[in-house]
């Protein structure tokens, strides 16, 4: 075989790289390996320059493959095959080493870093010479969208996607748009009507004849890929409802955390002790009180319910401490002769206007006590003679003495988590959940609302707990990255799919029940089994499988993997 | 010197290659003795790949996928879970140790999980010593 002319770039990013690995050992081990013609070991690969050299170096040294030693590919491999391109290269002729998220990051000892850095770009070296040039293919993008949830988020990516023209699905599992916001009365730190934006909101989207409403709606199935969806909805009871889109933003919110699972505040059992969301009820209702009809002389508001805690939720729940302050505006508003005080363990500010907002309640007078993360403070029933009806025990950390405070009134702060449908959400539409529940995105700080899956974005506080300004950006974003691609009007999609050599066939059919995209169809005339390219999601279910070998994954074929096993052992 | 052990470790796309990626990210310290290859998913790993690997002088293999029921392409791990213990078995009649091959279920966000498997696969290959398959396939066609 005639070896093709190989250059390898031994990233150091920074010192990220080359702080435990040595690059310039592993650039001149590289220039050792056959058909290496060029190695070198530069500051970052993906900055203008680096990209230059690479470019350079294939015009002058005719080079033929390019391996990157660097960050993880899901990091920057579109860089660089973007940088192949630009010098006449097909983009799939290059292979990244990752000796960053997956060496250089993870180990302590500069030897073992070094040495799993060459073995990995032996790997890649071996691997890249088997590469082939692949044509990605050209498909159109369907302008529609569906939008999963009729909260705050999916009405406002809807909003931004139906000015621009753009057809919109929004579906709501239930009879009324708004979510949770919609249960909300003012909000922090301006103390402006949730009300007010719900209804603004919800009006525009019934209204927008480029939105079609689907309450009391679930969205049953999703087939397809990127620009080529079809999404089969269940619509007030029929479940025929078929509908095509090219994106889809899921905005499937949070639940409140349920107080009922901690038992030493008493939820449930003290008729006094409540949520925030059933004090947002009462202060909708505009009447503050307790379960015995009496105003509050003395009320009492609880952080952190469930949230910062080793036994619940390890997150902030980010919007409680906010909300806390504004329930001691709107309470010492409504009852002017009332006692608010409320029980902390940090106050989070950090918002814009926030800090500021925090500075005013205090000169509210109200009550600020703080106690320790991972204590709690102690709610009894008061005594007969007592003038309040609960004594709150807290071990106040700041003065270091353990005060009690009378309460009429107590209002736990719970957090949010996860819908307990988040898992079948996920499925739905192949996304990934964190540890806690909250929907993965791309990229958390480059690409906060794309999701791994093409496509398929992420919006609101089913992504992680967040503020109402957080979620309209993301939901903005979201419809704005939808927008880009559908201004392009085709798509390019990755040329990495199955493909069935039919000489070697024995059409035995045992891919095609294997299929999850039931995407290999059967040739009766041939008795050749046959790969529908566009619907083939290249997860190499069938290539294993076939017994006659017949079956070819493109860019992962038995061929390049073999040579990376020899690589990564030699 | 003590024996270090060269594992490969094949790991899906989608779940177990960016959890290995979120160790990295999240700077969980393992041991450097694991190399990975990427697949698309753990359905792709051919039993050929692990007896390759073994071939060529690895003294471990290991394979992560996403757990059970979150598959990117819906049910590939479940074709993973039913070719291991075949391939398992199959090993431990050439007189492979089964701790030479391992399935691990590694979703995206557990980098943690992900480095604990590496270190405590590498600890039991330490104590196992090396792998003798390379030698015995040297010596076997030595005397063909």
């Amino acid at each position: 075989m005639n070896e093709p002319r190989v250059g390898v770039y031994v990233c150091n990013c920074g010192t990220n790289i080359a702080k435990m690995v040595d690059c310039d050992g592993v650039a001149e081990f590289a220039s050792s390996l056959p058909g290496v013609v060029v190695a070198r070991s530069y500051k970052y690969m993906c900055s203008n320059p680096g990209q230059e050299m690479i470019v350079q170096d294939i015009e002058q040294h005719d080079l033929e493959r390019v391996v990157v030693a660097a960050c993880s590919p899901r990091m920057h491999e579109a860089t660089f095959r973007r940088a192949l391109e630009t010098a006449g290269l097909n983009p799939y002729l290059i292979e990244m080493a990752n000796i960053r998220e997956q060496c250089s990051w993870v180990h302590s000892d500069p030897v073992g870093a070094t040495d799993k850095a060459k073995a990995l770009v032996h790997a890649a070296v071996n691997r890249v010479i088997r590469h082939e040039p692949l044509e990605r293919m050209s498909v159109d993008m369907c302008p529609n969208t569906l939008v999963i949830g009729g909260g705050i988020a999916g009405m406002t990516a809807a909003l931004e996607l139906a000015d621009a023209g753009k057809r919109v699905y929004l579906v709501e599992r239930l009879a009324k748009l708004g979510g949770n916001v919609a249960r909300v009365d003012l909000t922090a730190p301006y103390l402006d009507s949730a009300r007010d934006i719900i209804t603004f909101l919800v009006t525009r989207v019934t209204e927008h004849d480029n939105i079609e409403v689907m309450t009391e709606s679930t969205v049953e199935g999703l087939d397809g890929f990127v620009g080529n969806f079809k999404a089969a909805i269940n619509c007030k009871g029929d479940p025929g409802v078929e509908v095509d889109v090219g994106s889809v933003v899921v905005c499937t919110g949070y639940k409140e955390f349920d107080a009922a699972r901690i038992t030493h505040y008493g939820y449930g059992k003290l008729p006094n002790v409540i949520t925030s969301f059933e004090l947002e009820h009462m202060l909708r209702e505009g009447r503050i009180e307790t379960k015995e009809g009496k105003a509050p002389q003395y009320v009492a508001i609880v952080h952190c319910v469930g949230s910062r805690s080793e036994e619940y939720h390890s997150y902030c729940s980010r919007v409680c401490c906010m909300t806390a302050l504004k329930y001691a505006h709107e309470i010492k508003s409504a009852l002017p002769g009332s006692y608010v005080s409320d029980v902390y363990v940090d106050m989070h500010a950090f918002g814009k206007g926030c800090e500021d907002f925090y500075r005013r309640s205090s000169e509210v007078k109200t009550l600020f006590l703080m106690y320790g993360r991972g204590e709690h403070p102690v709610i009894r029933k008061a005594a007969a003679g007592d003038d309040c009806d609960m004594l709150i025990e807290v071990n106040e950390k700041l003065s270091g003495e353990t005060v009690e405070i009378p309460a009429d009134l107590v209002v736990l702060m719970v957090g949010m988590e996860p819908r307990d449908d988040v898992h079948d959400v996920a499925h739905l539409v192949s996304i990934s959940t964190d540890k806690d529940g909250w929907f993965i995105e791309s990229h958390p700080k480059l690409d906060p609302v794309a999701t791994t899956t093409d496509g398929i974005y992420i919006a609101g506080a089913c992504q992680a707990p967040k503020d109402i300004p957080d979620t309209v950006a993301q939901a903005r974003a979201a419809a704005a990255r939808i927008l880009a691609k559908v201004a392009r009007g085709k798509l390019v999609i990755d040329a990495v799919y199955a493909e069935v050599d039919e000489d070697r066939c024995s059409g035995c059919r045992v891919c095609n029940e294997l299929c999850p995209y039931v995407a290999i169809e059967y040739d009766e005339e041939k008795r050749r089994s046959h790969v529908i390219s566009a619907l083939c999601k290249a997860c190499g279910a069938c290539v294993a499988a076939c017994p006659s070998g017949a079956i070819k994954a493109r860019h992962f074929t038995d061929e390049q993997i073999f040579a990376e096993i020899e690589g990564v052992l030699e | 010197m003590t024996f270090e052990p060269r594992i490969v470790g094949f790991l899906c796309n989608w779940c177990s290659y960016t959890g290995a990626d979120l160790a990295g990210t999240s700077r969980i310290n393992y041991q450097p003795n694991v190399r990975i290859i990427r697949v698309m998913c753990s359905a792709r790993i051919d039993p050929t790949f692990v007896m390759k690997a073994l071939a060529e002088g690895a003294d471990g293999v290991l394979v992560c996928g996403c757990h059970p029921g979150d598959c990117h392409y819906t049910e590939g791990n479940y074709k993973a879970m039913r070719r291991y213990p075949l391939l398992k078995r199959l090993l431990s009649d050439y007189g492979i140790e089964e701790e030479r091959f391992r399935l691990e279920w590694v979703s995206a966000s557990e980098g943690k999980r992900f480095a604990d498997i590496v270190d405590d696969m590498t600890e039991r290959l330490r104590e196992l010593g090396p792998s003798r398959v390379k030698a015995a396939l040297a010596t076997d066609a030595a005397e063909r």
